[in-house]
């Protein structure tokens, strides 16, 4: 099992094939399964993000039992029909299926977790936007997931992927390097592109605390999905374009690791600190479960 | 070094009714092992959350989810958030504990399952690590207490006979058809327990194998 980013790199380099192949290999031997099984079980978890987006995005969008999210994928579709967005219709087409997804998760509608359901947004995000900008087949969207999952792997052994025990940097920051990472392979970038794509887009999210209101995963999540589509959008073109982290991406998830360590546990997912701990959030934690909480 | 994440599907997956992967979807997982261990639903279990677990679980649907697993649904049925009131109607007694302290285990998404029949009572100390994924870090069968490392697969063999072939029976059948990282050997007058920390999931046949040639094993 790879164990380090470099330890793919050099393997992508030496044997000349994607980081999404040497991942479908991997996992064929680990789980014993033939490799139409593992490739469907990927296409599976690939119908359910197209359907969440979806889902999100239709109507007047989701809305979850408190009230405190939904419709705002709506508004930002509605928002992109006037084509004056000022980041760009892709970009913003990207945070639109971020927040649909998770939006869907806040409602208590079907989601995948990638790498968790607090950070569930950011790689359909992105995904789904590529699919239209790239024309992108089921077999790249497929291989754009393994390659995800690869580096997720890699940085859920070496760090954190839970806001628990590493922040939101943990959640969000993972999935955006992730999706970094996988977003340069099915650009045609080189495997060592993906590695500076995870280590620019780990470290713009380096610190990044966990501090649902209500211990909601609604306000902030939702909203930091986008930054997490968007982040990684950026890493991704930076890389693309020949820019390199000054710290390698190994040493990039061990900082995350450390720094997370370091936060407070009112910043890990104990709905006590940052913005849970305003007036306004404190307030909606009343209203929704009672003063004794 | 011992991989806590085995699959790329325990980062791509798993689908699940929202909203937390680790306080939703692994609670799921952590009620289902309870359930797994016990051997079928228990007549009453009593939870106790530490750390984050006690602070949000209202939040993130914990309860449900708990219950859920304890039912044997899995993460994406869409009974999971109506798992309490399935529960009640069949007459099962499920009860929250928010504890104050540390984790006994020493991880802040941790539950501690208490499950019993009236006769049998089993203990069952899980922690959510992230992304649904979780670890097993304590149990308690017959009043022995069981430490594995953690990391799932477990395999357990309860030994009524207290014959240390049956571990060596075992323990050579495991080596051949899925290796494992350490093993551990518990014993009380009345039953041996034999622990194995499984390297890598299991090959989906193995389990039925497993369960045909050894009675009171258990795979979690």
């Amino acid at each position: 099992m790879y164990n380090h980013i470099k330890e793919i790199v050099a393997d992508a380099e030496k044997t000349e094939k994607p980081i999404s192949e040497l991942i479908i290999e991997q996992e064929c031997k680990l789980s014993g399964l033939s490799r139409e099984k593992v490739w469907n079980k990927m296409k599976y978890n690939l119908e359910t993000m197209r359907a969440a987006v979806s889902k999100g995005s239709t109507g007047k969008g989701v809305f979850s039992h408190t009230g405190l999210t939904g419709g705002e994928a709506i508004k930002i579709k509605n928002y992109r029909e006037k084509g004056h967005t000022l980041s760009g219709d892709f970009m913003m087409e990207a945070v639109q299926n971020a927040v649909a997804t998770n939006e869907v998760n806040a409602a208590m509608g079907v989601i995948c977790a990638t790498p968790t359901a607090g950070s569930s947004g950011t790689l359909p995000g992105i995904l789904f936007m590529l699919e239209k900008k790239l024309d992108l087949n089921e077999e790249q969207m497929i291989r754009f997931l393994f390659t995800a999952g690869g580096m997720g792997l890699i940085i859920g052994n070496n760090a954190e992927i839970a806001g628990a025990t590493g922040g939101c940097q943990a959640e969000v920051g993972s999935a955006s390097a992730m999706g970094a990472a996988a977003a340069v392979e099915i650009a045609g970038g080189t495997p060592a592109q993906s590695s500076q794509a995870l280590a620019i887009a780990m470290s713009n999210l380096l610190g990044l605390v966990c501090d649902p209101i209500a211990g909601l995963v609604e306000v902030p999540c939702v909203k930091r999905n986008a930054i997490g589509a968007g982040n990684a959008l950026i890493a991704a073109d930076m890389a693309l374009a020949g820019c390199t982290s000054v710290i390698p991406a190994d040493e990039c998830i061990d900082a995350m690791k450390k720094v997370g360590h370091q936060m407070p546990v009112s910043l890990r997912e104990t709905g006590i600190g940052g913005l849970a701990g305003t007036p306004t959030g404190q307030a909606i934690k009343a209203k929704i479960f009672g003063k004794d909480v | 070094m011992e991989n806590r994440f085995k699959s790329v599907f325990d980062i791509i997956g798993p689908v699940m009714i929202g909203p937390s992967s680790s306080h939703t979807a692994g609670a799921v997982a952590i009620g289902r092992e309870g359930n797994k261990l016990f051997g079928g639903i228990p007549k009453k279990v009593t939870v106790h959350y530490y750390g984050s677990f006690a602070q949000t679980h209202r939040g993130h649907g914990t309860d449900y989810a708990i219950a859920a697993g304890i039912l044997g649904f899995t993460t994406s049925d869409l009974r999971v958030p109506k798992a309490p009131e399935i529960a009640r109607k069949r007459g099962i007694d499920i009860r929250f504990v928010e504890e104050k302290g540390e984790s006994p285990i020493h991880h802040p998404n941790t539950a501690i399952l208490d499950m019993t029949d009236g006769h049998k009572k089993v203990q069952l100390a899980g922690c959510s690590i992230g992304g649904g994924a979780i670890e097993i870090r304590r149990l308690v069968i017959h009043d022995i207490v069981v430490e594995p490392s953690g990391t799932l697969p477990i395999v357990l063999l309860i030994d009524p006979e207290r014959k240390i072939k049956n571990q060596r029976s075992l323990t050579s059948f495991l080596q051949q058809k899925a290796p494992f990282n350490e093993s551990r050997i518990y014993k009380s007058p009345d039953y041996y327990i034999y622990e194995y920390d499984i390297q890598n999931y299991f090959k989906p046949s193995l389990i039925g194998e497993l369960k045909k040639k050894y009675k009171n094993i258990v795979c979690l």
